[in-house]
């Protein structure tokens, strides 16, 4: 038990030191909130500079006060209390918290729905891939997915977006939902609400899938194929035990094994990816909210988002750790 | 000595290499007999794993086949049986423990579920005879029961998981036992020690153990019977006493003069020159003519046919036939 202290001091310090970083990252960037708001005035009203910072001062009166190490001092102790400041760019003085509250259920929604689906699809995939390795149709998949793996996300969602959305019209071309569906929820009408809702984030959701099942297909069938070779499998097919026995538990729990691990990151990971898919679909998760924060030079919503997505991987790689002994005996520790 | 139970009739197993063809058991026929232990003695790729595999019929699918031949079990031939066929007979009738024994286990399973779902993939779903059984059997081998049935295999050392597969191998109270060199990652004490619990459980549930080892002298200690392999083939078989005693063909007469002893002069000590063939293109005439120090111009041009000696005792050699 002691081991799980451990454990927690550092993803404590992992933490801390990201947030620190993230903090004097943002502000080594150039300009700041007032400047990028001020720009904006002058780009849209034709005003002097000077008369647009002025205004913008008096729009967002909030540009931290003090030198740069009390405000990081500031930043941390609120951190910890559980405020992070409010945003200066948004519907102005909104705690940014409310903000990011706001916008990680639907990140949530359309990164664990995407990962949950490309994993289970990638390692029955990559089985079927194992048992037929080097046939034909193992080595089509395996071209097909070396392929599909390299493609980046936002290209896929790019070429999704135009086929599926402009040119079929299956699906929408922006959002969460429609008005129409928030207005049937108000009428009680839930099922409709979360059909539009599952309507929208198919698009996003299929970006993940098409460039990440062919990452863990491949992997699953690279780890099967060394399963496959292993004596515990002969043996139990000597033992007279049914195929199906062998498949789920001698290969797939064994193969599986090795991928856990990366399973657990990819969630942290897909929260951080989320910034172009989600500003491809207009689509108003944490990632669409850190666009919009970078551009508009919000510290606080910045640094509040990233924070978010550290504090994600970082959770991530602990669940992985803490739940990998269920998995597999051989790292369980005496309790 | 009674009825044969296995009898193994001109099997024929080649496995298809890159290179070619190798003609990993040639001709062999071998009858073994119920309630004996029969060793099967062999240099390292002489073909006795192959053999064990194929009377199971677990050979790797795609790159062996078996090209001639019978292996029949209570009217059954093995050699051409169907997949449902062989299912009921794996295990329940014929077991085998493995040669890699290490990493025979399921490292996800307890060694209790080993025994569970081999029981139940044979129709056993009485979970509590199966661990009466299971801790008879390990308590036999001097296993604490309680302990090991709840260990994950990692959690035993490799004495312990040899012993568990041979107590599993014995769960369904098999008639025919096949073990692989079920020693040969030990020590010699505990060797020693396992070879004689064989000995004593053979006797026990009157049980046939087919025997296969690379070294002679652990079948001297606990064997009925020796089979001779070299190259694919059989070159000698016989009871222990006569093999041991009055070896006749001259691959079995070096084979024991190779053997280390403790009180026996190191230079009385001889090893066979030269290397086993390549059993993609085997020398013609007797396999081992190459490296015999009697080999005669018939010896490289025609194979040597299985002589009777004296009754049960035969031999595959142009100097005795």
């Amino acid at each position: 038990m002691k081991w799980i202290y451990r454990r927690l001091i550092i993803v404590f310090l992992t933490i801390y030191a990201a947030i620190t970083i993230t903090f004097f990252v943002v502000r080594a960037m150039p300009g700041d909130p007032i400047d990028a708001l001020a720009q904006e005035l002058v780009w849209k009203y034709h005003m002097s500079y000077e008369q647009a910072r002025q205004l913008a001062m008096s729009i967002a009166p909030f540009l931290p006060k003090g030198d740069i190490l009390h405000q990081y001092i500031r930043y941390m102790i609120n951190f910890f209390r559980g405020n992070l400041g409010v945003s200066i760019s948004y519907s102005t003085g909104t705690p940014v918290i409310s903000i990011l509250a706001a916008a990680i259920p639907w990140t949530v929604l359309v990164v664990a729905t995407a990962l949950i689906i490309s994993f289970t699809v990638g390692i029955l995939i990559g089985m079927v891939m194992a048992y037929k390795h080097g046939s034909k149709l193992d080595s089509g998949l395996a071209v097909l997915f070396s392929i599909t793996r390299s493609i980046p996300e936002y290209i896929a969602a790019i070429i999704l977006l135009w086929v599926f959305a402009f040119e079929l019209g299956w699906f929408p071309t922006r959002g969460r939902y429609d008005y129409w569906a928030l207005e049937a929820l108000k009428h009680g009408d839930v099922f409709a609400f979360v059909w539009d809702v599952m309507w929208h984030a198919t698009l996003p959701i299929l970006s993940w899938i098409v460039v990440h099942v062919g990452g863990w297909a491949l992997g699953m069938r690279g780890s099967t194929v060394s399963v496959l070779g292993e004596d515990f499998v002969h043996y139990a097919v000597a033992r007279g035990l049914p195929s199906r026995r062998i498949v789920v538990t001698y290969v797939g729990k064994n193969a599986i094994l090795p991928l856990f691990t990366s399973f657990m990151l990819a969630l942290g990971f897909m929260f951080g990816g989320s910034v172009f898919i989600e500003y491809i679909f207009s689509y108003q998760g944490i990632g669409w909210v850190l666009y919009q924060a970078i551009i508009e030079r919000d510290w606080f919503l910045m640094m509040g988002a990233f924070d978010i997505i550290v504090v994600a991987v970082v959770i991530g790689a602990l669940l992985a750790d803490l739940l990998y002994g269920f998995l597999d005996p051989r790292v369980r520790r005496p309790a | 000595m009674s009825e044969p139970i296995i009898s193994i009739r001109g099997l024929r197993v080649v496995y298809h290499a890159l290179r070619g063809v190798v003609k990993a058991v040639d001709n062999v026929s071998l009858d073994v007999m119920k309630g004996e232990l029969i060793g099967v003695v062999g240099e390292s790729g002489s073909g006795k794993t192959t053999l064990a595999m194929a009377i199971l019929r677990l050979l790797p699918p795609k790159v062996a086949r078996i090209v001639g031949g019978h292996i029949l079990f209570d009217g059954l031939d093995l050699a051409t049986a169907r997949e449902e066929e062989l299912r009921k007979v794996r295990w329940s009738r014929i077991s085998y423990v493995p040669q890699a024994a290490l990493n025979a286990l399921n490292p996800t399973l307890k060694i209790i579920d080993h025994f569970m779902e081999t029981a139940k993939s044979h129709g056993i779903r009485d979970r509590k005879w199966v661990v009466e059984r299971a801790s008879e059997l390990l308590e036999t081998l001097r296993l604490e029961p309680e302990r090991v049935l709840n260990s994950y295999p990692h959690e035993l050392s490799g004495g312990m998981k040899q012993r568990v597969l041979i107590a599993l191998s014995m769960l369904l109270n098999p008639e025919v036992i096949i073990l692989d060199e079920p020693t040969t990652a030990l020590d010699v004490l505990t060797q020693y020690f396992i070879l004689n619990l064989l000995r004593a459980i053979k006797e026990k549930y009157n049980m046939t153990m087919m025997f296969i080892t690379h070294d002679i002298a652990v079948i001297a200690g606990i064997g009925d019977r020796v089979a001779v392999f070299y190259a694919g083939k059989v070159m000698e078989i016989g009871d222990v006493y006569t093999i041991f005693k009055r070896p006749a063909h001259p691959y079995t007469r070096a084979l024991i003069k190779s053997i280390p002893t403790l009180t026996g002069n190191i230079e009385e000590m001889k090893p066979i020159p030269g290397t086993p063939p390549d059993l993609i293109n085997p020398p013609p005439g007797c396999r081992f003519h190459p490296r015999c120090p009697y080999a005669m111009e018939k010896c490289k041009r025609v194979e040597p046919p299985m002589v009777e000696l004296k009754p049960g005792h035969l031999a595959a050699c142009w100097l005795l036939a």
